[in-house]
């Protein structure tokens, strides 16, 4: 059996993918190659040939950027907290999802809804109880909880504007996480599960003992898909934010935007896309590397 | 036991409605506004039940121009580039979990780039390419785009779904002398249910979505999609928020039904307990 | 469970096959008969006097412009026979985009209306035609339009669009807040809108005189035209004495009073009502805003008792700030002759006064207080032999976020208006020298 699974396969694995890869090299692979020299470049779009080389000069002016610093703990920061909590959230949304309540899919429709919501509306509506003038937010610490005395400007503070940022991310992408830990949760064997359970172990032991350890591809799919969307972050701080006050609450990517599309400057914006990949890329490897399974398994 | 379980119960419906009261504030406010009659929107406080409640918005919505010829092209994009995603994505992911070939690391993080450069920045070169290849102002142009830019996630996905579907049900297989596309659908496919069912759902949501492509490759309104008819809508009704609201209410609800539909693959491993033996 | 799965991508599959008849239909190039939307589609891409040519119209114009386009289309068409005119309508979001996009993928339309600050950044790029000695009546078009809309279209010595519509921001306040402070009339002076703000001002009521929308130029754009304030020269060399002159620090240093005294509504720095929403619902008593509101007051606020007025004036009179959009042809189209044919004839008085009926603007300075233009065109039109345009530079953008940001470090006390201007001075004057 073992010569079977190591000998090369390579005929059928050139049919398996071959559609995928026409594509990619077509619609992804030339135009990121394409955009990549427009990085070396102070790139000017209507008549690419009057274009000059600047060399490394775009990726410089990023890093002496104070403005690009800062997006970037902004980003990180952002990352962090939504990875962490979207991911404990979602999984324990969907382990409850998972048992036979009347009305589940109900609660499945109303925990995605979110998800699926337009962000603008989303962001108008945050915006709305972030409100520094009589917000719904403001209104229960003040007038319900008391536990300020003022009406908190939230928006207009480089560091409290970026709560309602990472709160709508959290709260529209808790089910997105949710439902990719729900798909995971049904390859686990029931009987593993029974198994734990005449053993004597508790539901919390089972969880950890065997849940969690079982799904070591969906945790790994997720850690890595929501690191990388959360280092992407565009939406939530374009629609919150715009980069105000002060363009102190920028992400990375708000700032490639207005390079690109605002100020038309394709160079400078094809740069900090590159620069993003580039850790973004070396990240996942990484974890991906870590994170394997271990071998035997 | 019982007492337990019931206990048990109890606090996952307690933790369900209180999670359900969070996700469900912003919502029902879109929704109370969009059966209000003007923009009584920023009112404080928030004035929760329409009073009085009035479809006007929704058919105003429903009655611009366009509207249903844009759903119509929104539908054709979305379901075309979703199976050509769980098709494609699936392949790939069979051979990225289960096929020997050089080169497969190398691939698969090539791959797996696709998710992780801003699609925006590729807008201009996709578009030069859209116009060589005649897609420019082409339902095809949304539908090869969308799953090129979702198919990096999609076989991400499937291949750790494929990896644990077991191994000995295939190796009978090949003992049999199946091929590998027997085992991927006889055996992978029919095992990975909930697995191609969230690929669905996650295809499906993105290309009904998608809106910066779409608005660039384009340019004549008989073939534009639902997310360019919310934007104009949106352009013109700028504050007149109940319109808005119902319009993007209405282009939620296909999402909703595939929901449904294949949400229902999410359902403890009756499968798994056949194939373990 | 097993076999359903396979048994639902079948039913789909199969749904699909019908479906996909259906797209493959709509994507062949002989478009079916039923295409409602783009009459007489001629495609025709180097064009002989005598064939027919179809020029491409990119806007952003609401339902009803729209529908008035229609209308001065057919007018065009059948004034010029052999030239079609084919406008498509972009949602503003991403319109930048869906331009930049066609213009650098090589396929343009012929004609843009696009914003006012757009043109000096896309003609510095070499994207647009320069008109004076192109169009045959570029002389005498350049003459009979407002001059401020029109200076928009300079760039480099040259323009490279024409003003097809106008609009400009005046004073907007509730007249029923007014008539309960005892206040007689809108002020006419910056004294008396400073006082009034105030007087206007009900702390325990969560009432205030005067709001602006945010902290980017154009919010207090008026007012500190009004007050002799100044960004560049006008050669656009620095902005040392400018930018930072007396005048300018004076008419930030006025608002930030406004604002510590609680008379500005603290929505400016994100985050608040909306001037729109709080003005109909009679948080705020003054905004400074343009023609649109009409029809935003007629739609959401039916009972609002709104009137317009001239900005109060500093001691160099009244002024204001030029919005609108300018009418260009793109380097890149294939029939500029019919382009600029249609680009004239958006510059006619018989388009421009078709377009007037559903609010547009024109820009053609004779046709003030014609009277088949709307009513409330007079103070706008009025208001507009005043008011200034912004900088026209490629670098436009990022001077506006110099100002903003300085003027969001003013209202947090960061700076005093002269060091944040000082330090803006630096910014733009950098800028300028890029």
């Amino acid at each position: 059996m073992r010569e079977k699974k190591t000998r090369n396969q390579i005929a059928p694995a050139i049919i398996f993918l071959l559609p995928g890869f026409t594509l990619l090299i077509v619609f992804f692979l030339g135009p990121l190659l394409y955009s990549f020299r427009i990085s070396f470049f102070d790139w000017n779009f209507a008549h690419p040939d009057r274009s000059v080389y600047v060399g490394l000069q775009n990726y410089i002016t990023q890093f002496k950027s104070q403005i690009f610093q800062r997006a970037v703990s902004n980003t990180v920061i952002y990352t962090v907290i939504t990875v962490v909590v979207k991911m404990v959230l979602g999984f324990f949304v969907a382990v409850i999802l998972n048992q036979k309540l009347s009305g589940r899919t109900g609660f499945r429709v109303a925990y995605y809804l979110p998800v699926i919501t337009s962000w603008v509306i989303v962001s108008l509506l945050f915006t709305y109880m972030f409100s520094g003038m009589g917000g719904l937010v403001n209104y229960f610490l003040k007038d319900v909880l008391h536990v300020i005395d003022k009406n908190i400007m939230w928006l207009a503070d480089s560091t409290l504007a970026l709560v309602p940022v990472v709160l709508v991310d959290i709260w529209k992408g808790v089910g997105w996480a949710a439902v990719i830990f729900l798909a995971g949760l049904q390859s686990i064997p029931v009987e593993l599960l029974e198994a734990a359970e005449v053993d004597g172990a508790n539901r919390w032991q089972r969880l950890t003992g065997v849940m969690l350890p079982m799904m070591r591809g969906t945790l790994v799919f997720l850690l890595v898909v929501l690191v990388l969307g959360g280092l992407n972050a565009y939406v939530p701080f374009q629609l919150i934010t715009r980069g105000n006050p002060m363009d102190q609450t920028h992400s990375i990517l708000t700032l490639m935007y207005r390079a690109t599309f605002s100020r038309m400057n394709f160079g400078s914006g094809a740069a900090i896309s590159y620069l993003l990949t580039i850790f973004v890329f070396v990240l996942s490897v990484v974890q991906l590397k870590l994170l394997r399974k271990p071998a035997g398994e | 036991m019982k007492r337990s379980q019931l206990i048990y119960k109890i606090i996952s419906y307690s933790i369900l409605l209180l999670g359900l009261g969070i996700v469900a504030i912003p919502i029902w406010y879109m929704v109370s506004t969009a059966f209000k009659p003007q923009t009584m929107v920023f009112e404080l406080p928030p004035q929760l039940w329409p009073n009085p409640s009035t479809f006007d918005n929704f058919i105003k919505a429903v009655t611009t121009d366009h509207f249903g010829l844009y759903f119509w092209n929104s539908v054709k994009v979305t379901l075309t580039a979703t199976l050509l995603t769980v098709l494609i994505s699936s392949m790939l992911a069979y051979a990225f979990a289960r096929l020997n070939f050089p080169g497969k690391e190398a691939l698969f993080y090539i791959l797996l780039l696709g998710m992780m450069v801003p699609p925006v920045m590729l807008i201009i070169p996709q578009f030069i390419v859209s116009h060589k290849l005649d897609l420019y102002n082409n339902l095809w142009g949304l539908i090869l785009v969308y799953v090129t830019m979702n198919i990096a996630m999609q076989t991400f996905l499937l291949r750790g779904v494929f990896e644990d579907v077991p191994r000995d049900l295939e190796e009978a297989a090949m003992i049999d002398g199946g091929s590998p596309f027997t085992i991927f659908t006889k055996i992978v496919l029919p095992l990975s249910g909930p697995g191609l069912a969230v690929v669905v759902i996650n295809s499906f949501l993105y290309s009904w979505e998608e809106y910066t492509w779409a608005n660039v490759n384009i340019g004549d309104s008989v073939n534009r999609t639902l997310p360019i008819g919310l934007a104009l809508f949106q352009s013109e009704h700028l504050t007149e928020w109940g319109q808005v609201f119902a319009a993007s209410l209405i282009a939620l609800i296909p999402v909703v039904i595939i929901f449904i539909l294949f949400q229902r693959y999410f359902v403890q491993g009756v499968s798994t307990t056949g194939i373990k033996g | 469970m097993k076999a359903r799965f396979p048994f639902i991508i079948l039913s789909v599959l199969i749904v699909m096959s019908i479906i996909l008849g259906a797209c493959a239909k709509v994507a062949t190039p002989e478009a079916p008969a039923d295409v409602t939307v783009a009459p007489n589609e001629v495609v025709v891409t180097e064009a002989p006097i005598a064939e027919p040519v179809t020029i491409k119209y990119w806007h952003t114009m609401s339902d009803a412009e729209a529908a008035k386009l229609n209308e001065v289309i057919s007018a065009f068409e059948s004034a010029n026979a052999g030239i079609s005119v084919q406008a498509t309508r972009y949602a503003w979001s991403d319109f930048k985009t869906a331009l930049l996009t066609a213009i650098a993928g090589g396929d343009v339309p012929d004609t843009v209306r696009m914003d006012i600050a757009w043109v000096s950044e896309f003609a510095s790029q070499g994207a647009l035609m320069q008109l004076d000695g192109f169009l045959p009546d570029f002389d005498a078009i350049a003459a009979s339009v407002f001059p401020g809309p029109l200076s928009t279209n300079k760039w480099d010595g040259h323009y490279y669009g024409l003003p097809q519509n106008t609009n400009t921001q005046v004073l907007v306040y509730n007249k029923a807040a007014f008539e309960a402070a005892g206040i007689a009339s809108a002020p006419a002076t910056i004294e008396e809108f400073v006082a009034d703000a105030c007087a206007l001002t009900d702390t325990a009521k969560g009432t205030y005189g005067f709001a602006e929308g945010g902290t980017y130029f154009w919010a207090p754009a008026p007012l500190f035209y009004a007050m002799g304030g100044k960004i560049v020269d006008d050669g656009i060399t620095t902005a040392t004495g400018y930018v930072n002159s007396a005048e300018s620090v004076a008419a930030f240093t006025m608002l930030k009073d406004l604002y510590d005294k609680g008379c500005m509504s603290p929505n400016l720095l994100g985050g608040g009502i909306a001037t729109d929403a709080g003005q109909g619902t009679g948080i705020y008593a003054m905004i400074i805003d343009g023609p649109w509101m009409v029809d935003i007051y007629k739609n959401n606020y039916p009972e609002l008792q709104f009137e317009f007025a001239l900005i109060p004036a500093g001691a160099t009179g009244t002024s204001s700030v030029v919005g609108g959009e300018d009418v260009v042809i793109l380097d890149g189209s294939k029939n500029k002759e019919a382009a600029a044919k249609w680009v004239s004839y958006l510059m006619s008085v018989e388009a421009q006064k078709a377009l007037a009926q559903v609010g547009v603007i024109p820009t053609i300075s004779s046709l003030a207080g014609d009277p088949d233009l709307p009513a409330h065109f007079g103070i706008f039109m009025e208001q507009l032999k005043t008011a200034q345009a912004r900088v026209p530079s490629p670098k436009w953008s990022d001077m506006d976020n110099a100002i903003n940001n300085a003027y969001q470090r003013i209202l947090n006390g960061d700076q005093t208006p002269q060091e944040a201007l000082d330090q803006a001075a630096t910014e733009i004057n950098a800028l300028i020298a890029q």
